[in-house]
Formats: structure tokens, sequence, C-alpha cells
């Protein structure tokens, strides 16, 4: 339930694709070798996806066949039907972004403000408050899924979405407080200082050069949040019932007692995933336009 | 310090009052079904299981239509899915925005019986009461009261290929054991392909491994007076867990650690000739829904379609599954709830279910449905001479624990002998079962 | 190899401006109140639960003081009594440790390897491998554990059916989680896989931080590529490993989704691990008290690792 990644990774990212490439005393034929394990290996790790895919194009029988085809012998889009009209998958899914919006919001705004006390002032219980940050970044969520569901449960917050919405806020919080800490001390103090010579308040430092600095930042580190709202599925399992769940649930419940529809599941499986791919890649191209890209416009 | 001191001593406040307000109900009164009760403008929340939805929707409906008629109150039903509702219901039981009805199977109702989660009925309110199937009533009973009414039921039938049958030579379903055997030797020897069981029996399917145990006079467990003590690791029962184990042993090319809940679907394929199942699950097996998630999807045939036949499991007493409806304690319309369970379960609702292939819920019921349709006869024939778990109040731990499934699956798998996996069975279900 | 004295301690391209002047410790209020939200929601809903986990852990509630609300009564340390005396627990303990220990290391070997390799390739195969992690580290955890499920299905999985093909094997309807091992190696399989991505793709950014000269020098001294990776590479990627490694073992220990989804929502026992065994002990078998304490347990196992990542953030200056 920690957020994937450290911010290490994040700031890292900026150095370009190729530099540090060694080129002296490499054969050719190596570089063959090399180059034959790379391709393999993707093959490999890309394996369980086109199965994936494989599978849900198929036609039912084709599906549960003894001797699996490579390819749909008869290509369908019967699976991805069968999800959309299967019962509650589109309440669930907006379910699913209903919780998902409200908790990065909620997070973004409360997670900026504290980014912006540990990273733009010094005061006393700073210190303390990082260790605070990052220790409930490690706790394991689902350990306190007994006391949250019975504490929700006082609160008459069970199967109702906002109280998975704040559980997930405070899911994602303290990954959002990290990062963003770390893309506003990205920005250098001077600017801060300048602004403020020139006559600017506080305030308008903080609307008209913070803010706007870290809006790479923001949408990362929202995208982040959003995968992991959107990709949890345990606590509003266990909290929920089917109709307040979301699409992640609803994929681990897809099975009547008649068996499990693996065609629809798989259908279902890609749907969900969607929203995620294309969010991470988003990502990867925020992160890669580098921190103070955009310079002072504001 | 002096300020985190007072917010723990604040948060420990909260926590130990919080607890404090619950009421002692142990004397709430019977809700009773009888008599008018005005519902206009209220809505009643009912939670059946998926089956429901998918098997008999129109019995529901009916039902609630009939039930609008004469209370004024509209009903809002829920399907639940077997895999996670327990816990789906404990999380909304705690609450206090509960459903007025919840349907569970009959092995889970004791836990919650027991518990406080369901309010005491009056079976004379309802028809057929007098022959209900035991069961089901059985897990609705509690300190001399009734706590839930029954549903439906399922028994579990032997389903075999026709056309394999007739080209291995066997004339006719088999009416002893010893015939089966035979019948499945001669099956498993007419087949070259590898992949063939004569029998698809997957490994964790406890009902029916248990059915074998209860068919050499075996039990699970007995109660004597508070203490209940796993039977398993008897004689009685060794020999007929033993004689389950050798025939799947030989017979059975399923994954021993699947349950049964694929098992038509697998059967469909074609590399088995028999399997042991509810009598709906013949259905199943011939004919697919095109699109598995819609109840009025076209039906595609399967390789086995035209092919089955369904006889009773010959000296094999049926596992006798089914739900029980349940009104429960917390719900603000009681009276109404009980209404609309009475009317979805007389006999009119009843008829609709036997034409959906299952089974009544009162033995006055099980002939005529055996005429009515005779898909479900040998299911009927075999509810007749049926068992149900044991009737405790933590037995819902012992399947949650998948306490018999491991067992079986150690035992097929040559983890465990046959005694001593039962031993370790009858240690999990004493600790379970007796713990305070 | 006078080289080898070189490496730079922090890996982390960092802002150089944001240190110049640090400025004086403040006692004014307004970082509080900035802080105080987000303080107050973790308090709420992380700190709180924390201790009424622990409270609940002295007590006895199952089922019935659930749906009642009464008090469950104290019982003192008789859940932990219970639990520690308890052999199936310490199994699933030592099953825990044992799959956090082999699936981090295969983990971490694999992705430094691949990290490596990545360096190694023409620029082409490198996209091609960048693009296929992508995929795979884009998939939801839920997804992944599915399509394991569904390749390893022994009457349709298409694994059975590939390793059946080869002569002399008979793998049809092979059940992978008849036998311990091969389940988990299922399991581990399915959460390596899921793990190479990030690791790789962390390890090989670390690695473009290894300045090009210096490989070039040891290697134009006559340094063969093992003792250049060992002396130079491996040194400056250290921190960064401690990083991803104790982050693998923290999210590893914590493995629920891939056994709970691979074993069908029911783990045997065999496959029960640290956080489904309090999960199912909960709220599979209402025992909310027995579950809390595992968990307690759980959280105490965690702390020494925790406390040793937090060290490693403080040390390679990620916390200024």
């Amino acid at each position: 339930m920690v957020a994937i990644a450290p911010t290490v990774k994040v700031k890292r990212r900026r150095a370009k694709a190729d530099d540090g490439v060694l080129t002296v005393g490499r054969s050719r034929a190596g570089t063959i070798a090399a180059n034959t394990a790379g391709v393999v290996f993707a093959v490999l790790m890309l394996f369980p996806v086109y199965w994936v895919l494989n599978t849900a194009f198929k036609p039912a029988d084709e599906v549960l066949a003894l001797e699996p085809s490579f390819f749909p012998q008869h290509p369908t889009l019967d699976n991805f039907v069968s999800a959309f009209k299967a019962p509650l998958f589109l309440k669930d899914m907006l379910n699913g972004v209903i919780v998902t919006l409200l908790a990065v919001a909620g997070a973004l705004v409360v997670g900026f403000l504290a980014a912006l006390a540990i990273a733009r002032f010094s005061f006393y219980g700073r210190k303390a408050i990082i260790l605070v940050v990052l220790v409930v970044q490690l706790v394991p969520f689902l350990s306190l899924l007994i006391p949250l569901f019975l504490m929700l449960q006082s609160a008459e917050l069970t199967n109702s979405l906002i109280g998975v919405s704040i559980t997930y806020l405070v899911l994602i919080l303290p990954y959002t407080v990290w990062t963003l800490r770390g893309f506003i001390s990205g920005i250098p103090r001077e600017l801060d200082e300048a602004a403020l010579i020139d006559g600017c308040t506080r305030a308008q430092v903080f609307w008209r050069i913070i803010l706007p600095l870290t809006g790479p930042g923001l949408v990362a580190t929202s995208v982040y949040g959003f995968i992991q709202a959107w990709n949890e599925f345990i606590i509003i399992n266990t909290l929920n019932s089917p109709d307040k769940q979301n699409l992640m649930a609803w994929l681990l419940q897809n099975q009547t007692t008649r068996g499990t529809a693996w065609g629809p599941l798989m259908a279902g499986a890609i749907i969900t995933s969607i929203p995620v791919v294309i969010f991470f890649l988003i990502i990867q191209r925020n992160i890669a336009t580098g921190l103070t890209a955009g310079a002072v416009k504001g | 310090m002096k300020r985190k001191i007072a917010v723990a001593a604040a948060l420990a406040a909260t926590l130990l009052g919080v607890a404090a307000c619950g009421s002692n109900d142990d004397d709430a009164p019977t809700t009773s079904a009888s008599g008018k009760v005005d519902g206009a403008g209220k809505t009643l929340k009912v939670w059946l299981m998926v089956d429901a939805q998918t098997a008999w929707k129109g019995v529901v409906d009916d039902a609630s239509k009939r039930f609008t008629e004469a209370t004024g109150a509209q009903v809002n039903v829920e399907y639940q899915q077997w895999a996670n509702h327990l816990t789906k219901l404990d999380a909304t039981l705690a609450g206090s925005d509960v459903p007025d009805v919840v349907e569970l199977g009959n092995t889970e109702f004791p836990k919650y019986v027991f518990s406080g989660a369901f309010s005491a009925i009056n079976p004379g309110d309802y028809e057929n009461s007098s022959s209900w199937l035991q069961g089901l009533k059985g897990a609705c009973d509690f300190e001399g009261k009734t706590y839930c009414v029954p549903y439906y039921a399922g028994a579990r039938v032997l389903i075999y290929r026709t056309d394999l049958f007739k080209s291995a030579g066997i004339a006719a379903a088999p009416k002893t054991y010893d015939e089966f055997l035979t019948d499945a030797e001669k099956l498993q020897a007419a087949s070259k392909d590898p992949k063939f069981g004569a029998v698809y029996m997957p490994g964790q399917y406890w009902y029916a491994a248990m059915s074998w145990v209860k068919s050499t006079g075996g039990e699970i467990a007995t109660q004597d007076g508070d203490k209940w003590t796993g039977q398993l690791s008897q004689p009685k029962s060794i020999e007929g867990l033993q004689r389950w184990v050798d025939m799947v042993k030989k017979y059975s090319k399923a994954d021993p650690t699947k349950n049964e809940n694929d098992q038509a679907n697998t059967f469909a394929q074609g590399t088995a000739a028999m399997f042991y199942g509810n009598a709906w699950e013949q259905g199943s097996a011939e004919e697919t829904k095109k699109d598995p998630n819609d109840p009025n999807s076209v039906l595609v045939p399967t390789k086995v379609k035209g092919k089955l036949a369904a006889a009773p499991m010959p000296e094999i007493p049926s596992f006798l599954g089914g739900s029980n409806l349940g009104v429960t304690e917390k719900s603000q319309n009681k009276e109404l709830a009980a209404q609309w369970v009475k009317a979805f379960t007389d006999s009119t609702s009843m008829a609709g279910l036997v034409k959906a292939n299952a089974l009544p819920n009162a033995t006055a019921l099980l002939d005529k449905a055996a005429a009515d349709n005779p898909a479900i006869a040998p299911a009927a024939l075999a509810a007749k001479n049926s068992w149900f778990p044991p009737n405790a109040e933590k037995w819902a731990d012992v399947e949650k624990g998948a306490v018999l499934q491991t067992m079986l699956t150690d035992v097929l798998t040559g983890k465990k002998s046959v005694a001593d996996g039962a031993k370790w069975a009858d240690d999990q279900i004493n600790s379970t079962l007796n713990e305070s | 190899m006078s080289v080898v004295e070189t490496p730079t301690t922090r890996p982390a391209a960092k802002p150089p401006a944001a240190h110049v002047r640090p400025p004086k410790k403040s006692r004014n209020r307004t970082p509080w109140l900035l802080a105080l939200p987000a303080l107050l929601l973790i308090a709420g809903l992380l700190g709180y639960p924390l201790i009424r986990m622990v409270v609940l852990s002295f007590q006895n509630m199952r089922l019935r003081e659930l749906l009642s609300g009464r008090t469950p009564p104290w019982v003192g340390f008789d859940q932990y009594s219970k639990v520690l005396s308890d052999g199936v627990f310490w199994a699933v303990v030592g099953r825990t440790v044992a799959f956090t220990v082999a699936s981090v290391l295969i983990s971490v070997l694999v992705g430094l390897g691949i990290a490596l390799l990545m360096r190694r390739v023409s620029r082409g195969v490198r996209l091609f491998m960048v693009v296929a992690m992508m995929f795979v580290w884009a998939l939801p955890q839920l997804v992944a554990a599915q399509i394991f499920r569904w390749m390893t299905d022994s009457d349709f999985g298409v694994v059975n059916y590939l390793i059946d093909k080869i002569p002399g094997v008979d793998y049809a309807n092979h059940s992978w989680f008849v036998n311990p091992w091969q389940g988990w190696s299922v399991i581990t399989t399915l959460v390596v896989w899921a793990g190479i991505p990030f690791l790789a793709i962390t390890l090989n950014a670390g690695l473009t931080q290894v300045p090009k000269e210096l490989l070039e020098a040891a290697t134009v001294d006559g340094a063969s590529p093992w003792q250049a990776l060992r002396n130079i590479t491996l040194p400056i990627l250290k921190p960064l490993i401690m990083i991803v490694t104790t982050l693998s073992v923290i999210w590893n220990f914590g493995l629920f989704t891939q056994a709970w989804v691979l074993r069908d929502g029911h783990p045997e026992p065999s496959f029960q691990t640290l956080a489904t065994y309090s999960y199912t002990q909960a709220f599979g078998q209402s025992r909310y008290s027995l579950g809390s304490a595992i968990a307690v347990i759980t959280v105490l196992l965690m702390l020494g690792v925790m406390v040793f990542y937090i060290r490693q953030m403080f040390r390679i200056g990620e916390v200024e």
C-alpha cells in the first residue's frame, strides 16, 4: 500500500536517456548477444500482457479450449460488450472515478500545503513532521484495516463513497507530501527572494512562482495518486457492498457460482487498466520535461 | 508532551465509550408475518444471492409484485456474489442502514443467528412450514426459537454422458455403488485420451467427499452438551473418506486444488464421463451463456449438448445445500420484511423455483416437484436421502477456514495419509467449533 | 585503480540552489498551520486506527460484539499468547520471511542485470525493453494476478499447454498449487515479473550517473568489465540499491493480493502470508482481535526494516 516510487526515482528521470553509455571496448558480437538478450527479455515480459489481449478477443468457446490458440480464430468484441453490460460494471466504474478524484484532489490540496511548510520553512518540529510522513508511508495499510473498518462503521461511513474517499486520501497523502516537497525545494529560493524584493507579498510569491513552477510536479503527483487510488480494492471490497465499489473490486468478484467467465474478466481487466496505462505514460513525459521547465511566466 | 497525553486520553475515552451503548436484546419480540401491514411509502431492502438473478428473477419479481399489492411498500432487491458476501454482510450489519431481508447459505446461518443478527419469526405464519426441509430449518433454530425461513434447496446427483456410456457398453445409470465403479472402469478403459478421466471430481469438493463419508455411516462432528467433537478420524468416517479418495485417485483427472465452481464448464470440454453436481449443472454443462454477464443471454451449445443425463448417485446420501431467508434484527421494517419473505416462500413462488430447477423448501412439495419437472426428479429423490453439516454456531468458520478442502487436497496429493488428514481436520474442527 | 576513490555519495541529481541560504529557524506559526490539515488527517486515519488496533488486540471482539456494538471483553495478553504459541502462526512468519528474502534477492539481481543490459544494447532494443517494462509496470496488481491465475489454470492455462509441448513432459492438467514449492514459485515469478520494471528502470537511471570517463579510463587501464562493475559502478550505485532493496522488502513482506488472487480468495495454510493470515482471521473468521494482534506483530517485525529505510533516506540526503 506504500506509494510505488520513491522520490529518488522521480528526480533521476531527468537524466537524458543516452548519456553515460560506454562505447570503448565493445565487441560487435557482444552487442548482438546483448540485443538478443534484451529482445528475449522484453518478449517474455510482454507475454502475459499479450495473453490477456488474446483471451479478451476470443469468443467464449475459444477461451475455454483445451488447446489454446495463440491468436483469436474468430476475433470478437463480445467480451467487452459483456463486461460493459455486466451488472454494476458502469456503476462501479463511476464510483471508482468519484472516489479517486475526491481522494486525489483532497490529497493534493492538503499535501501541497504541508509540502510547502516542509520545503520552504525552517521551524521547530520540521524534522518530526518529515519523520511522520516517512513512517506512515511504510505502515502496512492493510494491517489498519480492522480498526479502520470499526472506526468508519461507528461514524456510519462504511458502505459509502465518502468513507472510502477519505481513506484513500490518507493513503496517498504521505506520498503526495513527500513528492511535492521534492518539487518545491527544487525551485531556487532566489526566485522567491527576488520576487519579495520586487514587492511581491508572500501570497503573491506562492501564486506567481511556486504554484506555476510546481505544475508538472502536481500533475505527476496527482497521476501517481490516481493510480494508487484506482488500483486499490482490498479496502473498498471490505468496507462497501458491490454497488458502492470500484472496478478493481468488481474484477475480483466477477465470478458467478457457475465458474469464472474468463473472457469478460480479461476484457474487464483491459478496460480497467487503460486509464492507468495512459496516466502512467503521462507522468513519464511530465517528469522528463523537468522541474524548472516553463520557467517563470506568472 | 502534556498535550500529547491529553489527546491520548481523549482518544482512549472515545475508544472505550463508543462501544458501551449497545443494548442486550436477547428477549427481543418475535416478528409476526400475519395480519395486515401498511407499508405505503416504504421501501424494503432485500439481499438475495446471485442465483436468484440468473435463474429465477421472474419469481422474485412476481413475489415482490404481490407483496407491493398487498402492503403498498416497494421492494429493492440487491443481488450478492457468493465470493465475499459474508464480509460485506458483516460490514453492513454492523452499521445502521441494514438490509431488511438477507439470504444466506444454510450452513452460514447459525453463526449469525447466534450473534443476534436476525429476528425471531413465527413459523406458523409461513406456508408449508410443518414440512420444511430439516437440512435448511436446522440452521434457523436457536434456543427454542426460529430465526429464518427455508428458501430453496439443491441436492447433488450423478450427471453422465449417455453417448460414452453406450459406446462403453453400459445400458443404464448405475444402481449400486459397485456398479458405479465398474462403469467407471469400463469408461476409463474405453478411452485412449491421457487427459480423460471417467469421473470429474475436483479435489476440494468437500460436499462430495463428505457425502461419501456419510455413505459409510461416518460423521463430520457430533455434539455432546456444549462440546463438539470432530468425528472424521472415527473408523466409519475414515472408511468413507478412503472410499472417496480411492475413487478419485483412480478415475479423476481433475485438479486436486480446485473446488467444484468450474466443474460444469470443465466437464463440457468432454474429457470426463461423469460428474457429481447440482441438478441445474447439467444444463450449464450442455449450454453456456454467450454472454455470461447477461441473465437473458443466448445459449450456445457445448460439445456435450444432448449427451447428458442425470440420476441419483447410488448409495451416496446427498448433501443438501440451500439457502434461508432472515429478517434482520436491526431492520426498521421487520413486519413488512416478514410479509415479503412469506410471499417469496409461498407455494406459488415455490412452483416458480421448481420450474427453474431448484428444489422447494418443504418435503411436502418434493414429490409434486419431481412430477412437474423431470429435470429435477433425480435431485428431488436425492433430497429425501440427504444430510447437512453440523448445526454448530461456528461451522461457518470451519468452512471459511477451508479446513476440509485443505485436508482433501493433502490426502489426494499424498502429503498426508487419510488417517493423518482426518486427524488433522478433527483437531481443527474441535478447536474452531469449541472456541469460546 | 585510484579512480575507485571518487564515488559520488549522492546519486540524486539535486537542485543545488535549494541549499544556498538555509533560513533561520522561526517560531512562525505559518508552517504549522500549513501542515495542520495533513497532520490531522494522518492522526485521524492512521494514528488513531493504529492505537485502536493495539487496544483491540487486548480485547476479544467477535461477530456478536461487532453487530451489537457492545464493548468486547478485555482479555489482556490472551490474543498474543494464543498467536505466539501457535505453530501455524510461526509457519506463516517463516514462510513470509523466506518468500521476502527470496523474492527480493531475485528481483534486485535480475533488475540490476536488466539495468546493466540496457546500457549495453542498441538504442532501438533499449526502447523496446523500456516500453515492455512500462506496460508491465502500469498493470494494476490485481489484473496482473488475475492474468497469472488464468495462465496457470490447470485445465485451460497456457503455461501447462506450452510445457506439455516439450517432448516427454506430461503437464496436461498439471496443478501448480498442489506442491507449495511450485505454487510459491508461481507467486514469486509474478512478484518478480511485476517488480522488475521499477527496479530495472530506477537502477538504469542510477547507472547514467556513473561517470562515463571513469569507466572508459578503467577499461583503458586494462580493468575487466567485472572489475569495473565491482569497483566503480556498484559503489556508486550502492545507496540507490539499498533504497530499492529496502522498499522491495517492505512491499513483498506485505504480500497479499498475489497470494489471495492466485488461490482464489481462500489461500490454503501453505499459501498464507502474514497479511492474508491476519485478514482471514479477522474478516473470514470474525476474530477481529486475533487479527489485530497478528497485525501488531507484523508491524513490530517490520519496524527494523523501516528504521533502516528512514536512516538511509536521511543518509543519502533525501531529507535535508
